[in-house]
């Protein structure tokens, strides 16, 4: 990685200046992240994606097993739904700051706004495919209504619950960065905004390589809690 | 029930929440005038205002031109990569690495760079399109080309094909199922990339046409933008879907064919 | 209705059972009609494709007749009877993945404490004391299917329904299945109802074989096993009785078929 990185700058597409040395990239990320404000930006930047990843991670389990269960309201509700479903969510990001403004609040609507719809569809599809076989194994070992519903039901859709969290995670980062950047909110999206307006290029890319360990640690976080956690998923097991 | 009567049941519920969504908007707009509550009549003349005339050109068609050329990149370039590299095993622990670290970058965060790499031009948000769009594609070919039956490869190589002609005759083909739904992450992606890029640098395009709206507190026309933005979007799922059933026809057969065989 | 009346009751009785699924197509069932004897095993034959599987869930009170009725011990359910346990067909689709194996066959009872000497219990009848902790995917298809016997068997029921239990597990494997379940019965003295299409199977496991008809599926022949307890696979197989009896029901399910393909 760091031979082809090289590799383009020795080659010349681009302006010298704008492509500072790997070496110097790390060592500049490190210098931010120890002096500077770079470990503060990524601190507010976590700060907001997790409650709104939290509240999107309820909200969207929630609804999406409502869904799931009740075909009523499935059916009642589907034009909504798919209306909503193709609209890119950073598209609102005017319409919410209409109606709610500039600052933290409407940052967290936000998150969990555009974090909501893959956490609610992976649920409603996790429960839809639960095996009946299972259900009926429940009512022969006569488990009633609603502990069929905990003891089956919920533990049998967590793996693709937990998948449609890990992609809606990596959209909360996005949508997170992007407000950031848009509204000026403290983060890393202003900081590199920042940094970038202030003619500082290696900063800049220090804080891009800084941004990508962050969504990898994210994503590795995920990846690791459920293996953990859940060693049945087909996802997991052959490992 | 008859069958008749449990299909438009459904419908008739949809059509009445739609409906009472609709009311209940106009009687919140009329009732409680605010910017953020423009009536719906006024919604809809600034959608139709995006799909004919001055608009056009300056909205609609340049956001359509970077997220088509952007796309295509990303399709090319993930194809390509993805079908070598899931086929040439021993280039694996060399490039891995850098797409595991590249793929989970928040696609935003590339933005500034390029910015300063590129400048505000249109090559600067292709770019920014195809980089947040590369990787599902990407990562669905190499897992294609990595599951494809060793026994295609040996009766290709018993008829004699060249190594190239073996990528693009049996392994691409046989990957495409799975670039398929590659594909469709990716679409979404790339239209996410292609409003982020024209909210944050740019002067014409739908997502400047909605930042600009929302600043002369223009709500209708707001709104308007985002409806046009999913309707996008739906079209080009849509058609993708589409296109995907017609090159992909022979895969449910055999799919079909194969599991009734297992069980 | 006392206690001595519950027991005189044959513990299943099917009658004149009718059921097209889904509602409305032709029927899969039709006047079905038999009984079973508390302690019996029966065994139900017939061509593949019969409707077998819907007449064990209308047995099992997964499903209701269309007409006339499935009585345990002379009364009508609307779920399974406590009394009653089922072995599916497809183990892996019946055993929780998230539950090792141990907690798959305590699933079915309630609370704790006094459990854990109960599914000790039923491991060791299975002989899977040694992979209690490990997953069910992690095991082999016999002993994922020895769990899920374990299961139905810890909740001490009266009636055990069997789904094709043994037919997708290699024959070896199938042998020792079969002596496992006949041990079972005879420890625990409990009624079992075996739903196969191999017919040395249903002769050599059950005290009546029960042949049905192709679809829709009706009784065509009721034939009572009286080979000696306890069966050998070798020995009872050997037999002039065996053979004879095999034949007899082989014959009756080959006109079906012959039927059904013409």
């Amino acid at each position: 990685m760091i031979a082809s990185w090289e590799a383009v700058r020795a080659l010349g597409f681009v302006d010298r200046r704008d492509l500072p040395s790997a070496a110097s990239i790390v060592e500049t990320a490190a210098v931010d992240l120890w002096s500077g404000g770079l470990a503060h930006a990524v601190l507010a930047t976590i700060g907001s994606w997790a409650p709104g990843l939290a509240v999107a991670a309820v909200a969207g389990a929630g609804a999406g097993i409502a869904l799931a269960l009740l075909p009523r309201l499935e059916i009642a509700t589907r034009p909504l739904l798919e209306f909503v479903r193709p609209i890119p969510s950073v598209a609102l990001i005017p319409v919410a700051l209409l109606v709610l403004g500039v600052g933290l609040q409407m940052q967290l609507f936000m998150i969990a706004f555009a974090s909501i719809w893959p956490i609610l569809f992976s649920t409603k599809a996790g429960v839809e495919d639960v095996d009946p076989r299972f259900v009926e194994t429940g009512r022969v070992l006569h488990v009633g209504r609603a502990a069929r519903i905990f003891r089956i039901v919920l533990p049998a859709m967590l793996p693709s619950f937990a998948t449609g969290l890990r992609t809606a995670s990596a959209i909360a980062l996005v949508v997170a960065i992007t407000v950031e950047m848009l509204t000026g909110q403290p983060g890393i999206g202003s900081y590199i905004e920042n940094v970038r307006l202030s003619g500082l290029v290696t900063g800049m890319w220090a804080s891009i390589f800084v941004t990508g360990v962050l969504g990898y640690l994210v994503n590795a976080l995920f990846v690791t809690v459920e293996r953990a956690t859940m060693p049945w998923s087909t996802e997991n097991r052959d490992r | 029930m008859t069958a008749r009567g449990r299909y438009i049941t459904p419908l008739a519920w949809q059509a009445a929440t739609i409906l009472a969504l609709i009311a209940l908007w106009q009687w919140a707009a009329l009732t409680y005038p605010a910017v953020y509550l423009p009536p719906i009549e006024r919604i809809a003349q600034g959608y139709f205002q995006i799909w004919h005339g001055d608009l056009l050109h300056s909205a609609l068609l340049p956001s359509l031109r970077r997220l088509g050329a952007g796309f295509a990149i990303a399709i090319l370039v993930g194809c390509v990569m993805g079908v070598v590299l899931g086929s040439l095993r021993s280039l694996d622990p060399w490039v891995r690495p850098t797409i595991e670290y590249l793929r989970y970058i928040p696609a935003v965060a590339i933005l500034p760079a390029s910015l300063i790499v590129f400048g505000a031009t249109d090559q600067m948000r292709i770019f920014v399109i195809a980089f947040g769009s590369v990787f599902p594609v990407l990562i669905a070919a190499t897992d294609g080309a990595r599951r494809v039956d060793p026994i295609l490869l040996d009766v290709a190589r018993a008829v004699g094909l060249s190594t190239a002609e073996r990528l693009v005759r049996v392994v691409l083909p046989a990957s495409l199922p799975s670039i398929f739904s590659g594909m469709r992450v990716a679409l979404s992606i790339a239209l996410v990339m292609m409003v982020i890029s024209e909210l944050i640098a740019a002067d014409d395009g739908l997502g400047f046409y909605i930042l600009r709206n929302q600043r002369l507190f223009q709500t209708a026309n707001v709104y308007a933008g985002v409806l046009t933005i999913g309707t996008v979007g739906l079209g080009l799922t849509l058609a993708l879907l589409a296109v995907e059933k017609r090159v992909l026809s022979w895969h449910r057969g055999w799919r079909g064919l194969t599991e009734t065989g297992r069980g | 209705m006392d206690k001595s009346a519950a027991m005189n009751e044959p513990i299943l009785a099917v009658d004149n059972l009718t059921k097209a699924f889904p509602a409305g197509a032709t029927p899969i069932l039709n006047g079905l009609t038999f009984r079973q004897e508390p302690g019996q095993f029966v065994a139900v034959v017939g061509p593949s494709g019969c409707g077998k599987t819907t007449l064990l869930r209308c047995i099992a009170s997964l499903m209701q007749p269309d007409t006339g009725s499935v009585l345990h011990r002379g009364r009508h359910f609307d779920n399974p009877p406590p009394w009653l346990s089922v072995v599916f067909q497809d183990y892996n689709r019946s055993l929780f993945p998230w539950l090792s194996v141990r907690r798959n066959v305590a699933f079915g009872l309630r609370g704790s404490g006094a459990n854990d000497k109960r599914v000790d219990e039923a491991l060791r009848a299975v002989n899977l004391e040694h992979a209690a902790d490990l997953y069910p995917w992690q095991v082999s298809g016999g002993m994922q299917q020895r769990c899920a016997l374990a299961r139905s068997i810890v909740v001490s029921p009266n009636l055990l329904l069997l789904d094709e239990p043994f037919a997708s597990v290699d024959a070896q494997t199938r042998i020792d299945l079969q002596d496992m379940v006949m041990e079972i019965c005879q420890t625990m003295s409990l009624s079992a109802l075996l739903v196969t299409h191999d017919i040395d199977e249903a002769v050599f496991m059950a005290d009546k074989v029960v042949v049905l008809s192709t679809r829709p599926a009706r009784v065509v022949e009721e034939i009572a096993i009286d080979l000696p307890r306890p069966r050998d696979q070798l020995a009872t197989k050997e037999t002039p009785e065996f053979l004879q009896l095999r034949h007899r029901v082989y014959t009756l399910v080959r006109k079906q078929a012959q039927k059904l393909s013409r």
